[in-house]
């Protein structure tokens, strides 16, 4: 079992190569927990919590209740991108309340792993995206969390590695794949 | 990056393909002229309906569509700050050098310069339009211009009359504004091998059908040199092409004066169909009120079609008319009358106007742009004030406000965090050729 981690300010990049009969080669995104944001975070809902118990008390519909901390739970603690190879990846999140989220894609649905670029009304990220046979919309890999390009590059050459099976398809998604990335 | 002559330009506009017209066609070609010249370019422009994120187009030039509604002619809502942080994360993300923004209708473009000088960033502007100076709509877009223009580096305008315009209107001192014209794609726009021929003369008009564009004039001179030329000798005939809310006027005029079978209204043209049109013509009739630059006319000239319009080009290649229908039929019985001596594949080969060209005239402007000095907020504040009794109070103010923003940004969101995209290096063999193994050339791909 070999283990790279990659990492910056927010994120934390793991992988594990599990050899076996079906080797499991799983790579990790971690969204790195800063203790006192965290705190912050509890603070402020803690305090939103007895704000809103307050004004139950005084006979007002609250509803609105606590939405930050409900917000802290619900986003996922890590996600992963597990390539059991010759049958298919997996996506899993693991959330912060221990609930795990898994959906699989075999590999012969799989057209092709893509870089893709987005741009909001706000800022520009990347994010890795199977293209699925069959299906109109792009599968996210990273659903939530948004690591940099840098860490996206390696598990974007892995999920390339595991997909290629040395034929050509002629389609117009192999194209948008050819992300050539250079940095000097 | 490695070469310091090499300039990395973003260009922004509210006007970009898939919308079509004069703006849209400049930016178009001036980017691949440069990007042939070695510079990289990047263009931003608002999300077209599902048109929104990146696309790559011809030459790998890298176009945003930013998701901001247009809320009216294209435009997108003024929100003054609203697009900083979406500039800000290009402009760090494409590592640019210099803005050049396009057309003072685009409130994109003027957001984007007022940002970009607040940053610091070189910026340019072109202009390519004319404007009144009476109505409110003139007078707020000029206020609005004068703003944008205390502050640019360098400004462009696409004719002497377009400069003379910008002039008065933004008070900018003329020194520091250019005139490069725009240009034609004479590959795309050929003469035929052999002319239409017979006895028959076929006047072609492609414009807007709009009252800036002349179509009242239209209305007039129409029925005239029908009824000028009978059709005994040889018949003349004219071809409308385009559309607009003047296009019911003409539709009145050919059923008042049963011209049917003389006159032929297409409707809108796209662009790609511009030359199967003009090629059946001989004279190109343009009768536009203003122009700071007519297109149409060079490409009916590139065409081989003798043009009727206002001055644009050398005397042998068109005849000038006032705005007036006396003096526009008499101008078109001129133009019959030279007709027999005009060779249309010579007036083509003379490629008066050419993309390349502007390029590199451009280039110059860029240079010098980024030769100016760099100035502090207090200075530049110093020229805002310059502005008006109160719109120079105004500017000011929003330039603080801007600054304070800016600032604020750079705390909440390091530069540092913002990663810089890598060049996508495509060669044209390489556009078509689809290779399996995918080249990362990451150098710290492999960092702890």
């Amino acid at each position: 079992m070999t283990k790279i981690q990659l990492a910056n300010s927010q994120y934390l990049y793991k992988h594990d190569d599990c050899e076996g009969p079906h080797p499991l080669d799983t790579h990790h995104i971690v969204i790195q927990q800063n203790s006192a944001r965290v705190f912050l975070v509890f603070l402020f809902a803690l305090l939103l919590f007895i704000n809103a118990i307050y004004l139950c008390l005084l006979n007002v519909t609250a509803n609105s209740s606590s939405r930050s901390s409900k917000w802290l739970v619900c986003k996922p603690l890590t996600e992963s991108v597990v390539i059991i190879s010759s049958l298919g990846v997996q996506l899993e999140a693991h959330y912060w309340s221990g609930r795990v989220v898994r959906s699989f894609i075999p590999i012969d649905k799989i057209l092709k792993p893509v870089l893709n670029e987005n741009v909001t009304p706000f800022t520009c990220y990347w994010s890795l995206v199977l293209l699925v046979r069959g299906k109109k919309e792009l599968n996210l890999a990273f659903e939530v969390v948004k690591p940099p390009v840098k860490l996206l590059v390696p598990i974007w050459k892995a999920l390339c590695a595991a997909t290629y099976c040395g034929e050509t398809t002629d389609s117009p998604a192999e194209y948008n794949s050819r992300v050539f990335v250079k940095a000097s | 990056m490695g070469d310091p002559k090499r300039h990395r330009i973003l260009m922004v506009s509210d006007f970009f393909y898939p919308k079509f017209g004069g703006v849209e066609n400049h930016i178009y070609y001036l980017s691949q002229c440069l990007l042939k010249l070695g510079h990289k370019v990047v263009v931003m422009t608002h999300a077209y309906g599902n048109r929104s994120g990146v696309r790559y187009m011809t030459g790998g030039l890298k176009v945003y569509y930013v998701p901001w509604k247009p809320f009216l002619m294209q435009n997108t809502l003024p929100t003054f700050y609203g697009t900083l942080p979406i500039i800000r994360t290009i402009l760090i993300r494409e590592q640019i050098s210099l803005v050049h923004g396009h057309q003072a209708f685009s409130t994109l473009c003027h957001e984007a310069l007022m940002h970009a000088r607040t940053m610091g960033y070189k910026v340019v502007f072109t202009d390519h339009s004319l404007y009144g100076f009476a109505d409110v709509g003139s007078i707020h877009m000029n206020k609005v211009l004068q703003f944008t223009l205390a502050d640019v580096s360098q400004a462009i305008c696409v004719s002497h009359t377009s400069k003379e315009n910008t002039v008065l209107r933004s008070g900018l001192p003329p020194e520091k504004v250019y005139v490069i014209p725009n240009a034609v794609d004479t590959a795309m726009f050929k003469p035929t091998a052999e002319r239409p021929s017979g006895n028959e003369i076929v006047i072609v008009v492609i414009s807007r059908l709009v009252y800036r564009k002349g179509a009242d004039l239209l209305v007039e001179v129409i029925p005239e040199v029908c009824r000028m030329y009978p059709n005994i000798y040889f018949k003349v005939r004219f071809i409308v092409g385009g559309d607009g809310p003047k296009r019911v006027r003409l539709e009145e005029m050919r059923e008042k004066h049963s011209l049917q079978d003389r006159v032929e209204m297409l409707g809108a043209v796209p662009h790609a169909r511009v030359r199967s049109v003009l090629i059946s013509g001989h004279i190109f009739l343009n009768s536009s009120l203003t122009e700071a630059f007519c297109i149409a006319i060079l490409e009916a000239a590139s065409c081989g079609l003798l043009t009727v319009s206002t001055r644009v080009l050398p005397d042998d290649m068109i005849v000038l008319a006032e705005p007036d229908p006396t003096d526009m039929v008499q101008a078109i019985k001129k133009a019959m009358s030279i007709l027999p001596m005009i060779d249309p594949q010579d007036m083509h080969n003379r490629k008066l106007y050419d993309w390349h060209d502007v390029a590199k005239r451009t280039e110059i402007v860029y240079d010098r742009a980024l030769k100016c000095a760099n100035q502090n907020l207090l200075e530049r504040l110093s020229r805002y004030l310059a502005c008006g009794a109160w719109a120079g109070k105004l500017f000011c103010l929003v330039m603080i406000i801007d600054f304070l923003l800016w600032r604020l940004l750079q705390l909440w969101k390091p530069a540092e965090d913002i990663e810089v995209v890598p060049d996508i290096v495509l060669s044209h063999d390489e556009d078509r050729e689809i290779s399996q193994d995918f080249q990362v050339f990451n150098k710290d791909h492999s960092l702890r």
